[in-house]
């Protein structure tokens, strides 16, 4: 090793350029202090009560298009009481053709306009120059600022576990989008970071995104973006092989509940909770209901217990519940049942018999817009639930939220066809048994 | 056409350059490889993105540090440059290949601890950065000097998409390279040694 007083000529230039370069780095970036959580949206009791004295519970369908495949779908409320939704439709899950829509629910009229296209591959590939095999599980979230968010995942190379994240933006609340660009969350050429699940906000308008990885391990992170979307930190919530999909649930400032989804065969919700705004969590535990390896949604409500939409099942997905825990997550109810097959097994039903009851719960589901969508939709059976004469029923990707006026928006994908709509109040959610 | 980062064109350039075999080419016709291959990056196929777009979904945006190392031995192959010492390089395999087993592992999600968290709260990691290159430049090891400040200025400059420091300092490719490379190299020094035993043996 060479002594300072021996030093060549190009080592004699570069220390004092070495002690400029990384001592602006440094300067440059500073820590950070990391945000409370936002408790704005968390409505309370008066607030609520005052909206909605009578039970109110609704149901419709957000899409419009009966020839997709419906997948993934989540909501945000806007502010002039008005809803979107997005999802993802095309051929089938993982197909080229598939693309992200998106619908508007107008107060006024209590009905959603008809779907849009709002992201294609082609968009993706050309703003991120990469190729794009395939796009997925769109989350939108109104931010305090009032600009709207919109993530979602796409693939280059492989699966699901080659994902990357992408994100737009829109100042005009849906009208117009900036271009879409990828989020770097990995180190393994920026593979392997999804986003299923309502990012939650920070009282400075940063945002809180849940998101997880499934290539060689399965667990989630907390992702924590600025209010302009760059990445200010990373903080673990669970590793190991066997949980994704992370639903947050912010309690006060400082504290939160996530709820995982269970990944391996057959087990339970997993949670865990953080206590510092999301930068630690504890190690995760096995809750009550069961979760056969699929996407739940959760709330706070008024009183400060947590109402979760899922698939509360040992295997499949044939029935979706609004389950009630107190915030400890110690003890859990049922809520309602919201959409369920009448096996109460979710055994594949005889189409002869299956008809009618879908007919029945079309209508029931539809509202009246969508209501002229059933021929149609009975024609295309076998492309969606039927396989040899025998039918499933299949509810699932809840996505729930809490309005500021204090009504919960539930959408799920509903019998891989359309994404349903369910509002409901605190009277309604009262009033159940 | 889609017009890619002008770092999408250089990695393809630079990646395949290093890959071709050159032969017997002069300086003037490697000169002229180089450039031929650096056209086929920038040409857009039926769809519009170019070679060099296909080459980025599979390795992303190559760490500043593959860039100047891909750069040096680009300029070696067009024979401006010797070759660098087997010493430098060895240094080099050492320190990236212990970056690699630092970072990877942990960002796969083994444990609760993941490293590539540094990276988005830097100011440790520069810290650490900035020691290294110091030994590098007492080592005399320019090419890995050359590495670490140019990464470190490509981060103040906010070159690339990323967010997080470890991005401008080490890439898969690059942590491949540096293992493989340096477990060549111990196989073919153990070889050496055994054969200079049996030699000694042989001797006596």
């Amino acid at each position: 090793m060479a002594l300072i007083t021996d030093l060549n000529r190009w080592q004699k230039w570069a220390l004092p350029t070495l002690v400029i370069v990384f001592t602006l780095a440094w300067i440059q970036h500073p820590d950070y202090e990391m945000s409370n959580f936002s408790t704005d949206l968390i409505v309370s009791a008066e607030q609520s009560s005052s909206v909605d004295k009578t039970p109110v519970f609704e149901e419709r369908f957000a899409s419009s298009d009966l020839d997709e495949f419906v997948h993934s779908p989540s909501i945000t409320a806007l502010p002039d009481g008005g809803l979107m939704s997005v999802w993802f439709a095309g051929s089938r899950e993982g197909a080229a053709d598939v693309d992200i829509r998106s619908a508007r629910y107008d107060a006024e009229t209590g009905q959603w306009g008809s779907e849009k296209v709002l992201v294609t591959r082609e968009m993706t590939r050309q703003a991120v120059g990469k190729p794009i095999r395939k796009l997925g599980n769109p989350v939108i979230a109104l931010a305090p600022d009032q600009r709207l968010w919109l993530f979602y995942v796409s693939v280059s190379i492989g699966g699901w576990a080659g994902s990357a994240i992408n994100v737009m933006v829109s100042e005009d609340l849906g009208a117009t989008w900036s271009e879409p660009h990828q989020l770097v969350t990995t180190p393994f050429v920026n593979i392997s970071t999804l986003v299923r699940t309502t990012p939650v906000f920070h009282v400075d308008g940063s945002i809180g995104l849940p998101v997880y990885h499934e290539f060689l391990g399965k667990f989630p992170e907390y992702l924590y973006l600025d209010s302009n979307g760059h990445i200010e930190d990373k903080f673990r919530i669970a590793d190991g092989t066997n949980s994704l999909q992370p639903t947050v649930v912010p309690l006060d400032e400082k504290r939160a509940i996530a709820l995982l989804r269970y990944a391996g065969d057959e087990g339970h919700v997993l949670a865990t909770m953080t206590e510092d705004a999301g930068q630690t969590w504890q190690e995760e535990w096995a809750v009550a209901p069961w979760n056969p390896n699929s996407s739940l949604s959760a709330v706070r409500t008024d009183e400060g217990s947590l109402l979760v939409a899922q698939n509360n099942l040992i295997d499949g997905r044939f029935r979706l519940s609004l389950d009630k825990a107190t915030s400890n997550l110690s003890s859990w109810s049922v809520v309602a049942h919201l959409d369920a097959s009448p096996d109460p097994l979710g055994n594949p039903i005889p189409r002869l018999e299956y008809e009618p009851i879908m007919k029945q719960k079309f209508i029931s589901s539809s509202g009246t817009e969508r209501k002229g969508l059933l021929t149609g939709f009975m024609g295309l059976l076998d492309y969606r639930v039927c396989r040899s004469d025998m039918c499933d029923f299949e509810y699932e990707y809840p996505s729930l939220i809490r309005a500021s006026d204090g009504r919960y928006h539930l959408v799920y994908a509903w019998n891989n066809s359309f994404i349903k709509h369910v509002t409901f109040n605190t009277a309604w959610l009262e009033s159940q048994p | 056409m889609i017009v890619l980062g002008l770092q999408a064109y250089i990695s393809f350039a630079l990646i395949v350059f290093a890959l071709v075999p050159l032969g017997r080419l002069s300086m003037a016709g490697r000169a002229m490889v180089f450039l031929i291959v650096l056209a086929l990056g920038i040409v857009p196929l039926p769809g519009g993105l170019s070679l060099a777009g296909y080459l980025r979904g599979f390795t992303d945006d190559l760490a500043i540090t593959t860039l100047v190392w891909l750069a040096a031995a680009a300029i070696a192959r067009l024979g401006y440059l010797p070759a660098w010492p087997l010493a430098t390089r060895r240094q080099l395999w050492i320190g990236f290949a212990l970056a690699a087993l630092v970072l990877y592992p942990a960002a796969l999600g083994i444990g609760m601890i993941d490293t590539y968290r540094w990276g988005f709260v830097p100011r440790g990691l520069i810290v650490a950065a900035g020691l290294l290159t110091l030994l590098l430049v007492l080592l005399r090891n320019g090419l890995g000097v050359s590495m670490l400040i140019a990464a470190t200025a490509a981060f103040i400059l906010d070159l690339k998409p990323s967010d997080n420091f470890w991005d401008y300092l080490l890439d898969p490719i690059l942590a491949i390279y540096a293992i493989v490379a340096l477990a060549r190299d111990l196989i073919i020094r153990l070889r050496r040694r055994r054969s200079n035993g049996s030699a000694m043996v042989a001797r006596n």
